[in-house]
């Protein structure tokens, strides 16, 4: 048995008073765990787009240098790194206990998520208004289905921003709430992330 | 105690390995199958080489240091650096030279250029026979490009030929496999694949399909023969004095699904010439033959 | 945007009709009778015995591990039954339908289950079996295992707990529910692609498979989380990583491989789920879609997935042989690198699943060598575990011949193993009933690990043993049943069968198959033997009085709590002073060594909404599966306002005070109080939290 020592006068069978993990912190580290398992959701997506993004994939309906407009998706680009930004001050905010500031930024967050989302479901629903959705071939269904999980991960982090909106008056600055906010901006900075590779891979080196 | 009563169950296996011919990958055919059958021997060898012992000494431990022998005991012992490197040395040898016995039998045997094949092939280019094997809901179907016949469940080969297959469905994945002689190999639809195997001795043999591709799938075996050279060509004039000819209509109507019970031979007579292609681009341009839920419940009992 | 499906369809009740209860199959109904008599009888007894309050404050609502522990084994073992009825089913077709002139009934032409009704039953047997049955038993020990082997007083999250528990519960009674509305896929437990696709499995048995799989993997996604974080925080001071039990290693290993597999699991089937409901083209032949790219992601999971069940076993085993030897695990740091190289290697493999589909000789050998490398750590396993008894102190009690048979099927499962990753055999025998007997013996390698671990571990919870005699009785029949089922099957593939099979056309094959069905005659028997063991083992539960560790030789700390282990696991934090603690501390004659202070204890309260949850997850994989839409967006509407009601929860719990925690010890240690009546303590302290 390694370490095996007799026991002293000075050994303890017992730690009264041991107060045991701290539940701020595993719950930090379990939403890393998370965002873990959501990378690896997001991998797997990736890895179908780059199978699947081929011309013979394409089957006769356009490739991603067709239907990409990285113009637009730069836009996007703004209006998520703004969102994190805005977000970003929210919680500057938090540290300063102030309500008013942190609800500000939350709602400017919202809105610029909101814009982003705007310009995506446009170019969703131009594609298929044209006859290209994402029944229309395999490269589609890929497209379709990397853009709308990132968005829809992004809508539930807005219903997250409205749940905070109600409980930072309601509870005010306690440690839960810190904890929600801090949790969400790492899963906000994480959206904002996969929208960054997914700009490149897609848009940039798509187009 | 316990542990020797298990052991003694071991025999089962033995048993039901050595007994008669019912074994067909006890009696490979061609030059493939014994490879593969080789591969079988060598590493069930070296692997009990290692698990037998291991066997052996968990049963003497285990008989030895029962509680009621009184046996030495040493409730401290729990580390010894040399044995603990020597469990780790022993199975990274064996896997290691499995391992290279493994790729090199790759490369013998591979599905679509075996190496132990080719010496024949570029020999002797003519003993090549191309056959295309189309796999349908559930039945298959072989086309002679050359010979311009094509059968519905039967493969029809000359003795010392190289049968080279190209593979595709026209509507689920399958495997074809034909014990003794050709290793299995998936079909899928919209794509090609090969298997390659040597027919040395005439015989008779029963391919059929192995990867689950529906309610019918139980029925999709095929007859395959190997024939002498004018047996072979005697059998060609008879599939080419067919009425039946395999256009692409024809074939659609064949590619309906449908359970071919008892596998009954058919023959056909000029089979369109790109029907393969065909299928594989009608399969990339979408094209199914779906099963109705209907066919799929009333399957079995209304083909009595 | 939604794809047109074969059948009837309206806006109300989805794809559901009448149509869709099978009542015309006799089969089914004999099945539903029972069932439902044994649904009545479950019922009648709550209402009779007036428990349905106790059930809901002490089962449904809980958040202690150990109940949401044994809940999960409950589940594997019900599934388990079910599972194993599905094997019963067909082996028996298999040799009533053998050769063209075996008789037909019941609408088949040969033996007695039509194509249409097999394939359901061997898809539903590997689907439940390794997703409903072999999972949450292994999940249920690591949720009651783990936190006492730590030295912890519940999970990290024992809230996410519950919702881990109920939606598996939720998923398997999707499985069930398939029995008698509708019908399960017909496409194997791996979803053969693209059989799955609609235009070859138009109903709705696909459609059952995938939510309930994607339900319950989200539960088990979850806690694998829950797992992790409590093993990285919440260990007892003094534990560092290398005196943690084997069994706590495994764990974290397996949840790693866990947490990071089910994710690609996911998107394999939602892309799935976008083909089948929105009419992508993902893997599909035609337009552009990639049918091996679903083979590819399923394996990716798939393989992790063996790992994922292989790993805690190993733990498992690497508990009762020590324990049972009377010796410290032999090389426990080459045990703990072992157990990760294993997981570390279990995602570099998945392609030895479709050697046969026809890669390149370079990709398939390098995939073949990738194999082999799990043979390494594996055979140091098994070095490490005969060793172990090496001058040990050998007692045969019910788990450690469970151990000891787990062994044996490993090292012919090895064997087998190693054969299979040799393409050019694989080549032979592939699709063969070869592979099945291969990997039955390496998951029959877990239900024994898992029998281990219930005798092992049952007092623990219960505070009695199970019947030694009839448990032996079970492990013989079981065992021998075990053996001559797949030494036969190992020959069947010898004979070229093939898998899948409802008819098995060759009469060459019917004595082996013969063989088969004697040994699930001996697998039937031993569930006989398993029933009189717990009952006989219930009766006499009053005729034992258990110390803190019944087995007398037990390693771990678990052990050091009361027998039946309190709600709150441990009235005072261990210190942690060496590996083997409980062992160690026997050595010096501390066992009994009790704290001399007691202190208030913070503990989590019950909650109704993780059962809720999982209910409404239920209602919504239904809805799915019917495409009654409305419900769906009810449910998932639901699902997220319970999410959010939770949030506002301030989730405060409340305090046991320091003597109540020393009257419960005490009458804990002289026998007056049974685990389950700890709900007295429950109430009293539930008052005085307000």
């Amino acid at each position: 048995m390694a370490n095996e020592t007799a026991p002293t006068a000075n050994t303890q069978l017992f730690r009264p008073g041991y107060h045991g993990h701290n539940q701020i912190s595993a719950r930090t580290l379990g939403f890393w765990l998370y965002m873990l398992s959501d990378a690896l959701l997001f991998t797997a997506l990736f890895a179908s787009y780059a199978v699947l993004d081929t011309p013979m994939n394409a089957a006769g309906g356009p490739v991603a240098s067709q239907i990409v407009n990285p113009i637009e998706g730069f836009w996007q680009t703004i209006a998520v790194l703004g969102s994190v930004t805005c977000y970003s001050l929210a919680t500057v905010a938090m540290k300063n206990g102030k309500r008013g500031g942190t609800a500000v930024g939350i709602i400017a967050a919202i809105v610029l998520a909101l814009v982003f989302l705007a310009f995506g479901v446009n170019d969703l629903a131009t594609l298929a208004a044209h006859g290209d959705g994402m029944d229309r071939s395999g490269y589609l269904s890929a497209y379709f289905v990397l853009i709308l999980t990132h968005a829809i991960h992004m809508g539930v982090g807005i219903l997250w921003m409205l749940v905070m909106l109600v409980q930072i008056p309601l509870f005010g600055f306690n440690d839960m709430v810190v904890a929600r906010m801090l949790n969400l901006r790492m899963f906000w900075q994480f959206q904002a992330t996969i929208w960054v590779c997914l700009y490149v891979y897609v848009y940039m080196i798509g187009a | 105690m316990r542990l020797k009563s298990y052991l003694a169950l071991l025999p089962l296996l033995a048993l039901g390995a050595c007994s008669s011919g019912n074994y067909q990958l006890f009696h490979p055919i061609n030059a493939i199958a014994t490879q593969e059958w080789h591969a079988t021997i060598i590493d069930t060898v070296v692997m009990l080489v290692i698990i037998l012992p291991v066997l052996l000494a968990i049963a003497i431990f285990g008989w030895r240091y029962r509680k009621s022998a009184n046996a030495a005991y040493d409730p401290e012992w729990s580390h010894n650096t040399a044995l603990e490197l020597l469990v780790w040395g022993v199975p990274f040898v064996v896997v290691a030279g499995l391992g290279i016995y493994s790729v090199k039998t790759i490369y013998a045997i591979e599905p679509y250029k075996p190496g132990l094949l080719q010496k024949q092939v570029s020999a002797d280019p003519q003993s090549v026979l191309n056959v295309d094997v189309i796999n349908t809901d559930w039945q298959w179907v072989f086309v002679y490009p050359k010979q311009h016949v094509a059968t519905i469940d039967e493969l029809e080969v000359p003795k010392g030929s190289v049968v080279r297959l190209r593979l595709t469905s026209t509507c689920v994945s399958n495997d074809i496999y034909i014990p003794q002689l050709a290793p299995m190999i998936a079909v899928m639809p919209g794509m090609r694949t090969r298997d390659t195997f040597d027919a040395p001795v005439v015989g008779e043999y029963t391919g059929f399909g192995a990867d689950f591709s529906g309610a019918g799938f139980s029925w999709m075996q095929f007859a395959t023969h190997v024939v002498s050279q004018a047996d072979f060509n005697a059998w060609v004039q008879k599939a080419a004095s067919s009425p039946n000819q395999l256009s692409y209509a024809v074939f659609q109507k064949v590619a309906q699904p449908q359970v071919n019970v008892g596998a009954k031979v058919s023959y056909f007579s000029n089979p369109d010439p790109h029907l393969f292609d065909k299928v594989v681009a009608a399969a990339r341009a979408g094209v199914v033959y779906p099963v109705s839920a209907k066919l799929t419940k009333s399957i079995g009992s209304n083909e009595k | 945007m939604q794809l047109q499906v074969p059948g009837p369809w309206s806006p109300l009740l989805g794809r559901l009709t009448l149509n869709a209860i099978p009542y015309e199959n006799p089969i089914l109904q004999v099945t539903f009778a029972v069932v439902a008599l044994i649904g009545l009888v479950i019922v009648g007894l709550v209402l009779y015995h007036k428990k349905v309050g106790y059930l809901w404050r002490e089962w449904l609502t809980t958040v202690d591990h150990k109940k949401i522990g044994v809940m999960y084994i409950i589940i594997g073992l019900v599934m388990l039954f079910r599972g194993f009825a599905d094997g019963l089913l067909i082996r028996t077709q298999q040799v009533l339908a053998n050769g063209p002139h075996a008789a037909g009934m019941l609408g088949a032409k040969h033996g007695f289950l039509p194509p249409f009704h097999f394939d359901q039953v061997y898809s539903a047997h590997g689907t439940i079996m390794i997703l409903f049955a072999a999972t949450p038993i292994l999940t249920g020990f690591q949720n009651i295992v783990v936190p006492l082997q730590i030295g912890a007083r519940d999970m990290a999250f024992p809230y996410m707990n519950a919702v881990s528990l109920w939606l598996t519960t939720a998923a398997a009674v999707l499985v069930m529910i398939s029995l008698f509305v509708g019908d399960f896929s017909q496409a194997g437990w791996v979803g053969l692609i693209p059989l799955t696709e609609l235009p070859y499995s138009p109903g709705v048995g696909v459609d059952y498979w995938m939510w309930a799989i994607q339900i319950s993997s989200v539960g088990t996604t979850l806690n694998a989380i829950n797992m992790i974080v409590t093993i990285v925080d919440m260990r007892a001071p003094g534990m560092s990583w290398f005196r943690m039990p084997v069994f706590s290693w495994t764990t974290l290993s397996t949840n790693i491989i866990g947490l990071t597999a089910f994710p690609v699991l996911g998107v394999a089937l939602a892309l799935l789920g976008a083909d089948r409901y929105l009419g992508t083209h993902f893997f599909t032949a035609g337009m552009g879609g990639n049918l091996m790219l679903y083979t590819n992601l399923f394996w990716i999971w798939g393989h992790p997935e063996v790992y994922f069940l292989i790993l805690p076993t190993f733990g498992v085993i690497s508990e009762v042989i020590p324990a049972f030897s009377e010796k410290p695990i032999f090389g426990y740091v080459t045990m703990v690198a072992a157990t990760f190289a294993i997981a570390g290697i279990s995602w570099l493999v998945w392609l030895h699943h479709f050697f046969t589909m026809g890669a390149g000789p370079d990709i398939n050998g390098f995939f073949s060598v990738a194999t082999m490398l799990v043979g390494i750590p594996t055979g140091v396993k098994v070095f490490n575990w005969m060793f172990t008894l090496y001058r040990g102190r050998i007692t045969y009690s019910v788990p450690m011949l469970w151990a000891m048979f787990g062994l044996f099927l490993l090292l012919v499962g090895g064997l087998t193993g190693m054969m299979l990753a040799i393409p050019a055999i694989n080549y032979t025998v592939h699709d063969s009933v070869f592979v099945i007997a291969h990997f039955h013996c390496m998951v029959l390698m877990v239900v024994c690990a898992g029998f281990a671990g219930v005798t092992y571990w049952f007092p623990k919870l219960f505070g009695f043993k199970l019947d030694e005699g009839w448990g032996k009785a079970f492990f013989w029949t079981f065992a021998i049943g075990t053996v001559t089922v797949f030494s036969a099957m190992f020959a069947l593939g010898f004979e070229g069968e093939t898998r899948r099979l409802d008819w098995t056309f060759n009469t060459a094959w019917k004595p082996m198959l013969v063989v088969e069905e004697v040994g699930m005659v001996l697998y039937v028997i031993s569930l006989v033997f398993f029933a009189t063991m717990l009952v006989v083992s219930i009766r006499n539960r009053h005729k034992q009085r258990l110390a803190a560790d019944p087995w007398g030789t037990s390693r771990t700390l678990e052990w050091l709590t009361p027998t039946p282990v309190p709600f709150y696991n441990y009235a005072v934090t261990p210190q942690v002073n060496t590996r083997d603690e409980l062992a160690w501390r026997r050595k010096y004659g501390l066992e009994n060594t009790k704290p001399d202070v007691y202190e208030d204890i913070h503990m989590p309260r019950n909650s109704g909404l993780p059962v809720i949850l999982g209910a409404l997850a239920g209602v919504w994989g239904f809805a799915m599966i019917w495409r009654i839409w409305w419900l769906a967006a009810i449910s998932l509407v639901g699902i997220v306002l319970v999410v959010i009601i939770r949030s506002f929860d301030k989730n405060a719990g409340y305090h046991l005070q320091p003597a109540e925690v020393e009257a419960m010890e005490r009458d804990l240690a002289i026998g007056a109080i049974m685990a389950e009546q700890s709900d007295r303590a429950h109430h009293h302290t539930h008052a005085e939290a307000h």
